[in-house]
């Protein structure tokens, strides 16, 4: 069995030991007479064993959370700090370089250009009216891209070369002996981040006892240490854990008097918890916005915010790599805002009718029997996955639509439709539509249709004339809160709407959506840090403002509704 | 006196002078297993304030949507029996509640505007049963109920405010305008101001009055007062059961029934 | 008017506008059965259409291949230990034993077409056999791996477009040293040869209907582009007359090249790959493929032809040839595809399983169960019992139903910036995934818990105070106990949500392929899984066509899984449902 299981059990038994020693010395001060005690005996013993508890819990808990994490980066920082000297040798021998001398300068130099251009772009923008000439501005945007080219080129070769020389580097320190663990750390400190990464994983399975991908010396250097270090923060921190544990029992079990308030403090302390864990709540949303604002900051710090709201054009993968100040490609999103409100209105079309007239059949007509058939269909719809919405809208709707609109003679249909993907959009949005709207006509109150009913108006006249007017504020709030799932619906249109950043008003065309942007940035290769990452944040910022501008309107809406006929 | 004997006695006391508006025997109504009237039989003059009074969930509202067969919508209510309006059987299946609800309207306990303007809920009725060819006509007959319902002068220079913008006692008159908007031939009202002030009350109440030289009135009441200051005619029911059924003043000063006699009296109920 | 009048007059209007007005109701209420009629198809449509895709998963065909477990080339070291076993070349031992199993097989591309039955991936598995049970070194063992993808698509009818026709007519059989020749008695390949003729025919035609049609476009684009079409045109021509020629046949003979249909001639045990036919109809000339030629005649023999021609699949004819013959010994079955229960995933589709998947989302669910629900169940019971009405706690409300509608997308995202990047969590493993599902949960949990709670009258808690309980005793000892059944409900349903979930655990990683199942136990938490959604999203977008029943099939064990789940919920609903 494992350390940390041990320990868990162990804190098991404290804690119910804890609970009966916290118990069994209140009674014995009073000897025996409970109703000489401030509270009930079991109030002391639960007093003890939250105590005891609670904080070793968090502590391992946090264990669980961090501890392989904080292994990983002890081991990195370890044995980089290992290869400091190579580190710095290697750094020597290329300072000494006059080649990579060169190559360094030429990069400044394109880095002062691309910002000088950069400034006096921003100079020229801003100009008024009459003294902005539109005419330079293009110009200027010329020279920036072809120098952003060359920046990057010359980015890339400077790594290229890094590389080089590094790899040279390891090979003569094999050959002359150099100990695995420096080479290890010179690898790590030196390598591209996807290749630090493989080689890190390799060494996990090592210690783990798997086969890895490939047997090294180096790899195995690194296990050992991988295991030792996380020998060394388990046994630590379980003995911490056992430590607070045991600490907090006695100093709890020694407070135990007669007097004690006991029930108080616990109160007091569940109290306390039930607080904490509803502020969780607000720091996630606090989570939510400080991160995207922050990496949307740096977003926009390089690529001006008016282009990314009105840019036209999309293409992010032309930006070329991390660490670059000037970077080509567009992040105009425009064509991705376009694409998603496509979409959307098309589910929409798809799923207002269908789902309002099911809420209305549901709650107005049907009788009893069928309603309880019908709500589990519902509700089965709704509980269904979007990841089988979207296999099924690639492989059954998109074929089926584009060989209806090709025999239909609309040659240019393809299977990646906004069609295909908004038509399951919708019908994933049906449910979610009935079963709001059936809340909302539910609440109207019967005394309105008795009213209409009673003027000898039909069911359908009742319905159109009098329930849906009266549901209409919370039909408003439903289709809103749908618009919004819709927007920001991921699985879908990633499988089903394509990758292209179509600006395009035909819905038999590919288009691309916000949030697939979102899964393609960010999936793609291991690239932090650059523009086409932090655009990402971008993107989810942008949706994340206008689904929650939605979602407030229609809970306010829906909230005020409720009131009414409460 | 045996029910059987009872019952022939009430037909007799329908005063002369006013002809039969509807006519009831042996109506039984069922909700699901539990029968909540007993074949209740009477006759309704036109043109009068008809009462009905009786401890609460003795069937007296059970009773008044038998007329306009409300309890149509109630899943399970059976209704039993022959109701009568002008003789025409209306408690059949070949008669369209839609038909017979045009001609017989409604008002409710607690007020119920529909959620539109105060013309278009007067205009309801109207428009649904294409009463108006014409813009103005429907004017016109918008302008006539809310005159007869007393009132046009409190609302006449906001017909487009919300209907539940107005005060409790003039949402009610709103619905009684509502009601006799399409020209009904019998008007129900299930305690129709118990949820009105006494100035709000008292403002109904002598709509009523009004209404009862050209309608067939028939309400449910819980106060004896109000029965007795605005009906004609006033019918005891308790248990399911009709238990008397006469002129108001007969009722009132001099019951033929122990039973009904405690109740006004306010010995139960 | 009279007044009696006018009301004759109302209820006249009435009944003659009735018809009408029954019309549009009853428009609308069919308005209303379609509704609820389409997404009923919509859900039959959804499951029958992925029900059907998955059947083929179920099944699987396997070779039950007899194998030499030579000591020499299994066990090297002759110690039996693991490591000498692990040097073994178990590939070489499979690969023996398809020799054996067709032992007139000669040439190296035919080898290695003939080894390409399989995945080499399966020597994998017979040394973990052998290392399991070190007593089968030396003995003959019958090896049972599964048929490659492909083929296994071709047995279940997927591949290609094939017929058999028997015939009986006497074939005689004359043995080359390259070739093989043979002559039926009456003109059996007449039929095929006609259809073969008459489809290099139809070829010919539509390329040369093709240049025509750039001959008249000439008119009416530039000299450049008027050029370019001729060309075209000019080489559509020439194939097409190439065609002809090739349709009239040489030498009397009729040359099969891989773009048209394969016919190939099975009679007891062999095949011949007719790479000819003679005009007359009569015979032609192929190759033997599965024995070495021999002459001889035979009465019952079959024409075996492959409509989809070999230029357009995957598989080459012999190794159909050696399938079906394969098929014939019984040392290929179907049998019940355990390989896609058992494994966890695999570049080949044959052995793809969704246990790692489903191991993976074990593992995040129960990090999400752990974190979501005490959460979710503490915050509900302050807001609902004890919480002040006050601004902050409206702004905790507010907050939370807005949580509930936040894009899963967005959680993704905060997992990146601040579980990856600021806390540097581990990518792709349970713990992190569990924690941002957890926290999407979060919201959920807390509304179902709410309503649960204020379902419980308020007379239970004056009861409980009115004997002297505090505030806490309440809810913990009375209101908490009641409310129990509707907790539940609320959290398996936003557990299933999480089951089902992919969006945001793509954006952390959780996409990596994962070939050993992770272990259900405390290590599993920290290494880099996949749960059972993602992976139904990544065998859809892989190459291999075999991945997409799989993929149906997952969702098939995924939708039972979230149904089964909901299906407990509402039992729990039902069950426990109280009218205070
Ligand atoms: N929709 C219904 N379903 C089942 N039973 C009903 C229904 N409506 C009324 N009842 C029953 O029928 C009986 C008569 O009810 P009804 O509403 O007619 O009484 P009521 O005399 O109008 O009382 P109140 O003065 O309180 O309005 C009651 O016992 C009631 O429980
Ligand atoms: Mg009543």
């Amino acid at each position: 069995m494992s350390v940390i299981s041990l320990v868990a059990l162990a804190l098991l038994v404290m804690v119910a030991g804890g609970f009966y020693m916290g118990r069994t010395r209140a009674i014995k001060q009073v000897a025996g007479r409970s109703s000489e005690l401030h509270s009930l005996p079991n109030y002391y013993g639960y007093y003890v064993a939250l105590w005891t508890g609670f904080p070793a819990l968090l502590l391992l808990a946090a264990y669980g959370l961090f501890g392989a994490a904080s292994t990983h980066s002890w081991t990195v920082a370890e044995l980089r700090a290992q290869a400091h000297e190579m580190s710095a040798q290697f750094e020597g021998d290329l300072a000494a370089n006059s080649e990579y001398v060169q190559l360094e300068s030429t990069l400044e130099s394109l880095e002062l250009t691309v910002n000088g251009l950069r400034e006096e772009l921003a100079r020229l923008r801003r100009a008024n009216d009459a003294d902005r000439d539109p005419h330079l501005i293009q110009l200027r945007l010329e020279e920036q891209r072809s120098s952003r080219a060359l920046l990057a080129l010359a980015g890339t070769s400077i790594e290229d070369y890094r590389t080089g020389v590094a790899t040279g580097m390891l090979v003569t320190a094999r050959e002359t002996g150099v100990a695995a663990s420096i080479r290890a750390g010179f690898f790590l400190t030196h390598s591209d981040i996807v290749r630090a990464e493989l080689f890190m994983s390799d060494a996990r399975k090592i210690a783990r006892g798997e086969t890895p991908s490939e047997l090294l010396p180096e790899l195995e250097i690194v296990a050992s240490r991988l295991t030792d270090h996380q020998n060394t923060l388990r046994n630590s921190v379980g003995l911490l854990v056992l430590a607070l544990a045991a600490i907090a029992l006695l100093w709890t079990r020694s407070q135990i008097q007669p007097q004690f308030r006991a029930r108080n403090n616990v109160e007091r302390l569940t109290t306390v918890l039930l607080i904490a864990a509803s502020i969780l709540s607000i720091i996630t949303t606090i989570g939510i916005v400080l991160s995207m604002l922050f990496e949307s900051m740096r977003f926009f710090s390089i690529i001006p915010i008016q282009d990314f709201l009105f840019g036209l054009h999309w293409s992010p993968q032309i930006a070329i790599r991390e660490d670059q100040l000037g970077q080509s490609g567009a992040f105009g999103a425009i064509p991705l805002f376009a694409g998603t409100a496509m979409i959307t209105l098309i589910a929409m079309l798809v799923a207002v009718p269908i789902g309002l007239f099911s809420a209305i059949y549901l709650s107005e007509y049907a009788a009893p029997k069928f309603r309880t058939i019908a709500k589990p269909v519902l509700e089965v719809l709704a509980g269904v996955p979007t990841v089988v919405f979207g296999f099924f809208a690639l492989l059954t709707v998109g074929p089926a639509i584009r060989a209806l609109f090709t025999s239909l003679g609309f040659e240019s249909a393809v299977t990646q439709s906004a069609l295909s993907a908004g038509l399951v959009m919708g019908v994933m949005i049906i449910p979610f539509i009935s079963s709001l709207s059936d809340d909302v006509i539910n609440a109207v109150p019967q005394s309105l249709r008795d009213g209409s009913y009673a003027m000898g108006a039909t069911r359908s006249e009742t319905v159109v004339h009098v329930v849906i007017p009266a549901a209409l504020p919370g039909i408003f709030g439903a289709v809103l809160l749908a618009i919004s799932r819709a927007i920001g619906e991921t699985m879908i249109v990633v499988m089903a709407a394509g990758q292209g950043a179509n600006l395009t008003a035909n819905p038999l065309e590919s288009v691309t959506t916000i949030t697939v942007q979102i899964v393609a940035l960010l999936t793609g290769d291991l690239e932090f840090e650059g523009p086409k990452t932090l655009s990402a944040f971008a993107l989810g910022l942008t949706l994340f403002a206008v689904t929650l501008l939605m979602n407030v309107i229609a809970l306010r809406v829906v909230q005020k509704y409720r009131e009414k006929y409460d | 006196m045996t029910t059987a004997q009872a019952q022939a006695t009430l037909y007799h006391d329908i005063p002369e002078a006013r002809d039969v508006k509807v006519a009831i025997a042996g109506v039984d109504v069922h909700y699901g297993d539990k029968q909540a009237l007993f074949d209740v039989s009477m006759q309704i003059p036109d043109r009068s304030v008809t009462a009905f009074i009786g401890p609460s969930g003795c069937g007296k509202s059970t009773f008044l949507r038998c007329v306009n067969r409300m309890n149509d919508t109630i899943d399970g209510a059976v209704v039993t029996g022959s109701l009568k309006i002008d003789g025409t059987e209306i408690n059949d299946k070949t008669i369209d509640p839609v038909v017979l609800r045009a001609s017989v309207g409604m008002v409710f306990q607690k007020p119920n505007p529909f959620p539109k303007s105060i013309y278009d809920n007067v205009a309801y009725g109207p428009k649904i049963h294409g009463l108006a060819a014409t813009r103005e006509e429907l004017d016109g007959i918008v302008e006539q109920s809310l005159v007869k319902a007393g009132l046009w002068g409190e609302v006449s220079d906001r017909l487009t405010d919300p209907g539940t913008s107005l005060s409790g006692g003039q949402q009610q008159r709103l619905v009684i305008a509502r009601a006799i908007a399409v020209n009904p031939e019998v008007i129900l009202m299930d305690e129709p101001c118990s949820a009105l002030d006494p100035i709000a009350t008292a403002k109904v109440e002598e709509l009523i009055d009004e209404l009862r030289e050209n309608y067939c009135i028939i309400m449910v009441t819980h106060s004896m007062a109000q029965a007795a200051r605005v009906s004609q005619m006033t019918a005891f029911f308790h248990l399911g059961n009709l238990v008397e059924y006469g002129p108001t003043e007969e009722i009132f000063t001099n019951p033929r029934e122990r039973r009904t006699q405690d109740y006004i009296t306010g010995r139960f109920g | 008017m009279t007044e009696p009048s006018k009301k004759a007059a109302t209820r006249e209007i009435v009944e003659r506008n009735l018809p009408a007005r029954y019309r549009s109701e009853s428009r609308f209420r069919t308005a209303g059965i379609v509704a609820i009629i389409v997404s009923v198809i919509i859900l039959v449509l959804l499951i029958g259409s992925i029900g059907l895709k998955s059947l083929p998963a179920y099944t699987a065909w396997q070779i039950h291949l007899p194998v030499a477990l030579d000591q020499a080339l299994v066990d090297p070291e002759g110690d039996s230990s693991e490591a000498s076993i692990r040097q073994g070349s178990f590939g070489r031992v499979l690969q023996n034993g398809m020799r054996e199993t067709f032992p007139d097989v000669s040439g190296r591309s035919n080898m290695r077409s003939l080894f390409q039955l399989y995945t080499s991936l399966n020597s994998t598995r017979l040394m973990d056999q052998v290392i399991a049970d070190p007593g089968l070194i030396g003995s003959d063992y019958v090896f049972t791996m599964p048929l490659g993808d492909d083929l296994d698509l071709y047995l279940k009818g997927m591949l290609v477009e094939d017929r058999s026709v028997e015939m009986n007519g006497v074939l005689e059989i004359e043995a080359g040293r390259r070739r093989t020749n043979i002559q039926s008695q009456s003109a059996d390949f007449a039929i095929v040869l006609a259809e073969l003729q008459q489809m290099m025919i139809d070829e010919a035609l539509s390329l040369e209907s093709r240049a025509a049609a750039n001959r008249t476009l000439m008119a009416s684009v530039d000299a450049e582009e008027a050029d370019r079409l001729n060309e075209e045109a000019a080489r559509f021509d020439q194939r097409a007359q190439v065609l002809r020629t090739d349709a009239a046949g040489e030498n009397g003979q009729l040359e099969l090249s891989d773009d048209l249909p394969s016919v190939i001639v099975e009679f007891r045990g062999g095949a011949i790959r007719m790479n000819r036919l003679d005009l007359n109809g009569q015979g032609g000339s192929g190759e033997s493929i599965l024995s070495i030629a021999e002459n001889r005649s035979d009465e019952a023999w079959t024409l075996y032809v492959v409509d989809t021609p070999q230029a357009r699949r995957r598989i080459p004819d012999n190794q159909l040839i050696w399938t079906r013959a394969l098929v014939e010994r019984g040392i290929v079955t179907q049998a019940f595809n355990h390989y896609f229960f058992a494994n966890a995933d695999s570049r080949e589709p044959e052995l793809a399983g969704i246990r790692g998947a489903l191991n993976g989302s074990i593992l995040t669910l129960i990090v999400t169960l752990l974190l979501s629900i005490p959460v979710g169940i503490a915050t509900a019971i302050y807001l609902e019992e004890f919480a002040p009405k006050n601004k902050f706690t409206d702004l905790i409300e507010v907050n939370i139903n807005n949580l509930a509608a936040v894009p899963s997308i967005i959680f993704g995202l905060l997992g990146v910036a601040i579980f990856i990047d600021v806390f540097s969590l581990p990518r792709g493993t349970p713990v992190l995934g569990g924690l941002v599902l957890s926290l999407m949960t979060l919201p959920t949990i807390i509304i179902a818990t709410r309503a649960s709670l204020k379902a419980v009258p308020p007379s239970i808690r004056q009861a409980a105070l009115g004997v002297g309980a505090s505030r806490t005793q309440s809810v913990f000892h009375h209101v908490l106990p009641l409310a129990t059944p509707g907790i539940l409900t609320g959290s398996i349903i936003g557990l299933s949500r999480a089951l089902g979930e992919t969006a945001p655990l793509l954006m952390i990683g959780m996409v990596a392929f994962i070939a050993d199942a992770p272990k259900l136990s405390l290590e599993g938490f920290t290494e880099p899984a996949t749960v059972l959604p993602v992976q139904i999203y990544l065998w859809y977008s892989a190459a291999e066509r075999a991945f997409e029943p799989r993929a149906a099939a997952a969702i098939i064990v995924l939708l039972t899984l979230i149904i089964s789940f909901n299906a407990v919920a509402v039992y729990l609903r039902r069950k426990f449902e109280r009218r205070w």
